[in-house]
């Protein structure tokens, strides 16, 4: 039976969370709050615009979120740059799969349950108008109710969901 | 010129969610069961900081912020929460830790990152008979902890950010399991 490895911890995490929160606010002071989710239907929204452009005129989601030429999207495209340059101070590189509840499965189960995780907290970030970035850091640092409701919302479900997979795969 | 801003705020932000280690579904799964409180600890100090730092400058410099408050619609908002949560203890990725896990070279973020396609695709398809009606339910629109409490926003600004940093001072960040 596997087990996780031992803790993760990045022993400068107060350190992180104060630079992060310096550029949070600079975001808001060059051009506005950080935020990920809303370029996910700005891209379903460019492959209507190519593929079918009717609907894309007349489904008013699309219509709302607009175009991809925006900062957001920049945004996103730096996480990736951002999330390599940060993976080449490792000395081990990232493991390819990562098995996340106590109790390791096969890779295809752990591709399953990414891909389906990956359908709920979009589903749910749009429902809400927003993700971890947009709504719970962005939103709740500028003070919105929508941030503190939607992060309440995510970390029951969130806690309760983490403490369910342990206590399935460990009777398994 | 905005856009260029967008991509260097978003190489820090994927730097920094790298190296804090919230790309790591292991990492957020360990703070999901709170045997380990780093990354909300992390996300807590951002919050705080920024809160601060935000209306302090905006006492000195007011009109020049760009800021941009979702509205919030109760049952859309707390449901999305609800919803999303299940995903995020599911598969210990969010729609922006996955795109910098791609980055970092992490196959299963890939997964994630489709898994986010197809839900968004769903989600536009439903927009207008299963979501416009949902949205529509106690919308309180942009409404602020400022606005509720009719004080200055520089108040709970401080107050709930000094909140956060004795909460982040007072919690353990290992948890000793039993």
């Amino acid at each position: 039976m596997n087990t996780t490895p031992a803790p993760l911890t990045a022993p400068n995490w107060a350190k992180l969370g104060v630079i992060f929160g310096f550029v949070g606010a600079l975001s808001i002071l060059l051009w506005g709050p950080i935020g990920v989710s809303g370029t996910y239907p700005r891209l379903i929204g460019e492959f209507f615009r190519a593929f079918d452009p009717s609907y894309a005129e007349t489904n008013p989601y699309l219509v709302r979120m607009g175009s991809l030429l925006r900062p957001e999207t920049f945004l996103v495209l730096g996480l990736v740059i951002g999330g390599f340059l940060g993976a080449r101070r490792d000395v081990e590189k990232a493991p390819k799969v990562e098995m996340p509840h106590v109790v390791a499965t096969s890779d295809a189960r752990r591709y399953t349950e990414a891909f389906l995780a990956g359908f709920l907290i979009l589903f749910g970030a749009r429902l809400a108008g927003g993700c971890t970035s947009g709504l719970i850091i962005s939103g709740m640092t500028q003070l919105s109710i929508a941030g503190f409701v939607f992060a309440a919302g995510v970390f029951a479900t969130g806690i309760g969901t983490a403490k369910l997979m342990q206590a399935l795969r460990a009777g398994n | 010129m905005a856009n260029i801003y967008g991509l260097i705020i978003g190489i820090a932000m994927g730097f920094l969610i790298q190296r804090v280690r919230a790309s790591s579904p292991a990492v957020i799964l360990q703070n999901l069961r709170l045997e380990n409180l780093s990354i909300i600890k992390f996300m807590a100090m951002t919050i705080a900081v920024g809160m601060m730092v935000t209306y302090t400058l905006n006492l000195f410099i007011p009109n020049l912020l760009h800021f941009d408050i979702k509205p919030t619609y109760l049952l859309g908002v707390l449901l999305g929460g609800l919803i999303f949560g299940v995903g995020f203890g599911l598969g210990g990725y969010c729609p922006g830790t996955c795109v910098v896990g791609i980055g970092e070279g992490r196959r299963d973020a890939w997964f994630a990152l489709g898994g986010g396609i197809v839900g968004t695709l769903v989600f536009t398809l439903v927009y207008t008979s299963v979501i416009q009606p949902i949205v529509a339910v106690m919308d309180f629109g942009r409404i602020t902890v400022q606005d509720l409490l009719h004080v200055p926003a520089i108040v709970p600004a401080l107050v709930i950010g000094v909140l956060f940093l004795v909460v982040i001072k007072l919690l353990p960040t290992e948890i000793k399991q039993a």
